[in-house]
């Protein structure tokens, strides 16, 4: 079949076995093609199940409040046809009743999840939800709005029932507001929340002024040394690498302890300078469970992070470049200024970026040296993981911080270029 | 169709599981000198099989992430009084048959044999420990500290004070140091007052504190002299005086007692091993004997009988009973946590806390 059509089409490349010479080249091209894509199958696999489903997870999860209108569908409704005004209706009293005693025969846990979903919200759900959902067994109704109200005297307050009214529906922004110190009044209203409990926005300027220092810190601090690396002599520089490199590998926990060990109010430091007369006892510095600490620590560990791509970079730079510049009548500084450091600008960027990420999303660092005014908003995120459940919550921070370092990249590429970037 | 498969999976993982480890039962404890206390007293008496102990943290973060994918490798974890409730609320933790469990000597089925009432079906009882002033003995010149009120009155006792990053027993002890009556503690944490209260009192001793977060932090803090007093778990306090011979003094006033409790973990791998643990580790003889290398209270009443008839208990032939934190002299002075409050409002209560501490 394929033979009489190429010999009814003349001029088509044939092969020995009589297919076109095209169809044959695109066959054995797929198959090398299938072959390469078989390579990549394994990092691919590992990219969508422990990268693109946990953040998409992530991201589903700072914004589900389905479980609350599974539990209270009716209640949502009739809660919509109140007019929040005047007292509960009897009707609403009932639409909870009857939510709850059907939830808890066919899944008796929800209840109870609801409950710590809703206890988010307003301090005393769960206990609420819990006692009724004991007692409820034993009302006989209707009415239903006294034998709650006996059960619990919370039932005949208005807020209980107000506050249902930021949990109505299945999708909520209500994790994003809380982890930006605002929330949802009853009508879906954005509200700020007390005063005495602001505690995210601080953290959020707190956690980018860190990174910031650091970033700085570090660059400061990097800059100098890997220029060293990469003209001194080979034997110097090696040892200098090791030097580098050595708190590199050692552990970060070791590195923790040693510091706090330095820096302590009885510690080395302290203790040095006291000795020498430089300080009284009294006025030991506080270096250490701050911001302070956080701060030189981090730097400390994240140097390495700078040095190595600023360091690759430089090593790249033909030393004749800078002989050429003074040749032509530059002084050093100028040379330096105007020659050398521009080509420097990719390593830096690189090491700049790798740091500010690092140090945005830090943990435990923060949590072990930062005390009372040095923890970062990555704490907070696993303080809602592991203590509250409070999953939504810490969701909503770790998008916001996702978002933020993709800005970060974006504008980075606007401003530098991220082809220009050079990690090593 | 997809229950089922989830069904299948999870079977599969389960028999995976318990092929893996051999039936041996996962204890999850908190490590140090507490585990230790555990293995000698539970694990090394049961003759139902082999023990693992895991250290952990704390939280149910973790528990929850097995329950919810189905790949549960945990059987028994020892949990505190907020997460035993929060826990159990969750269906993270098995309802126990409460008639598997050994009654007291004279009879009383163990659930009446515990020292607070029993928060639900999920627990059984492990021990009670406190948060507790203490001070290295000779840090004070003159009068000694002896209140609880001592420890937020920095005129007179200078020096820094060590307290933890989280409000639990913070609260309590404030309010207890500003003159609030010891059975009125939790009413008046229930207003917005009473908090505001118990901040004014902390406010006193912020600028001289310094924070810890983990449990052997409070130690070396007053041992290096970074802080003049501090608040510890009793249990760490007992062990460096008991074991080290450390000269520490505590402060037996407006203590906060704390439960703990064993549950078993939904979906366990060695369920049936890890329930035949439970009933051994919660009769009275082990409760009583984890108390010979750690003093930590047993939650049980029949315990704590057989601990002080036959003083010197503690392992190395020292009295146990003056390190107690519920023994019935410091009973009266001391705050029972109430697990309840705390699983309502303890979630608020830390975001004032971490903004106070922040500002």
């Amino acid at each position: 079949m394929a033979n009489s059509e190429a010999v009814a089409t003349p001029g088509v490349l044939l092969t020995a076995d009589g297919t076109p010479l095209k169809v044959s080249l695109q066959k054995s091209l797929r198959r090398s093609k299938l072959r390469a894509m078989l390579l990549v199958l394994p990092p691919l696999l590992f990219l969508v199940f422990l990268f693109v489903l946990p953040i998409g997870n992530m991201l589903l999860r700072s914004i589900d409040d389905s479980l609350v209108n599974q539990v209270l569908p009716t209640t949502f409704k009739e809660f919509k046809a109140w007019d929040k005004t005047t007292d509960p209706p009897e009707s609403l009293y009932a639409a909870f009743y009857t939510d709850i005693t059907r939830t808890l025969e066919e899944d008796k846990l929800l209840v109870g999840k609801a409950g710590v979903r809703m206890n988010y919200d307003k301090p005393g759900w769960r206990s609420l939800i819990k006692i009724s959902a004991r007692k409820f067994k034993k009302v006989e109704g209707p009415p239903y709005k006294e034998a709650m109200i006996e059960i619990d005297k919370r039932w005949g307050e208005k807020e209980w029932w107000l506050s249902l009214g930021a949990m109505k529906d299945e999708r909520t922004l209500g994790y994003f507001l809380n982890a930006v110190d605002k929330k949802y009044d009853f009508d879906k209203n954005i509200i700020s929340v007390d005063e005495n409990r602001k505690v995210y926005n601080l953290l959020w300027y707190r956690t980018l002024l860190v990174s910031f220092i650091v970033t700085i810190a570090c660059l400061v601090l990097a800059y100098p040394v890997s220029y060293l690396l990469a003209t001194l002599p080979m034997r110097f520089s090696n040892l200098l690498m090791i030097c580098v490199l050595m708190p590199f590998w050692t552990s970060l926990l070791v590195r923790i302890v040693a510091w706090m060990i330095m820096l302590q109010q009885q510690g080395v430091v302290n203790d040095t300078l006291v000795g020498l007369g430089i300080l009284d006892t009294e006025n030991r510095l506080a270096m250490m469970y701050n911001f302070n600490g956080t701060v030189i620590v981090m730097t400390q560990i994240l140097l390495p992070f700078m040095i190595l791509p600023i360091y690759s970079v430089m090593k790249t730079i033909p030393p004749s470049f800078m002989r050429a510049a003074q040749n032509l009548g530059a002084t050093p500084t100028l040379a330096f200024l105007r020659v050398y450091m521009p080509q420097t600008i990719p390593g830096v960027g690189a090491g700049c970026i790798l740091v500010f990420i690092v140090a945005i999303g830090y943990y435990i660092t923060p949590e072990l040296v930062g005390g009372k005014d040095g923890r970062l908003i990555g704490n907070m995120v696993a303080y809602h993981m592991q203590r509250t459940l409070n999953w939504g919550l810490a969701a909503a921070m770790g998008t916001i911080l996702l978002a933020a370092i993709l800005i970060l990249y974006w504008a980075y590429d606007k401003i530098v270029g991220v082809d220009n970037m050079k990690m090593g | 169709m997809q229950t089922v498969i989830k069904q299948t999976l999870l079977a599969s993982a389960l028999a995976a599981a318990s092929v893996a480890v051999q039936a041996d039962v996962n204890v999850v404890s908190w490590g140090g000198a507490y585990t230790a206390s555990q293995q000698k007293a539970y694990a090394d008496t049961w003759e139902g099989g082999k023990v693992n102990f895991v250290n952990y943290n704390g939280g149910l973060g973790e528990i929850r992430t097995q329950v919810e994918s189905g790949t549960v490798t945990w059987d028994v974890v020892d949990v505190l009084p907020s997460e035993a409730r929060v826990g159990c609320d969750e269906g993270l933790f098995e309802e126990l048959d409460r008639s598997i469990f050994a009654p007291a000597p004279d009879g009383t089925p163990m659930d009446d044999d515990l020292m607070v009432p029993l928060p639900n079906d999920c627990v059984v009882p492990q021990i009670w420990w406190s948060y507790v002033p203490f001070y290295e003995e000779g840090t004070f010149s003159g009068d000694q500290p002896t209140t609880i009120a001592d420890f937020f009155d920095i005129e007179k006792f200078p020096g820094k004070r060590g307290i933890h990053t989280w409000p639990n027993a913070l609260i309590e002890m404030a309010l207890v140091a500003d003159g609030v009556a010891i059975a009125d503690v939790y009413d008046v944490m229930s207003t917005e007052e009473g908090i505001d209260r118990a901040f004014a009192t902390l406010d006193k001793i912020k600028d001289h504190s310094v924070f810890w977060s983990s449990g052997s932090k409070p130690l070396e803090l007053v041992k290096s002299g970074e802080v003049a007093m501090s608040l510890a778990y009793n249990g760490r306090i007992g062990a460096a005086v008991l074991s080290e011979g450390e000269k520490f003094v505590t402060v037996w006033d407006g203590q906060v007692l704390e439960e703990e409790w064993l549950v078993l973990v939904k979906g366990a791998p060695n369920r049936e091993e890890a329930l035949d643990f439970l009933v051994h580790a919660t009769a009275t003889e082990q409760q009583a004997g984890q108390a010979r290398h750690i003093n930590y209270g047993p939650m049980r009443v029949s315990a704590f009988a057989v601990i002080e008839e036959g003083e010197p208990w503690f392992h190395n032939g020292k009295n146990i009973m003056e390190h107690m934190p519920n023994r019935p002299a410091v009973m009266e002075r001391s705050v029972v946590a109430n697990p309840e409050w705390w699983a309502d409002y303890g979630d608020s209560v830390s975001e004032r806390y971490t903004a106070w501490m922040g500002q």
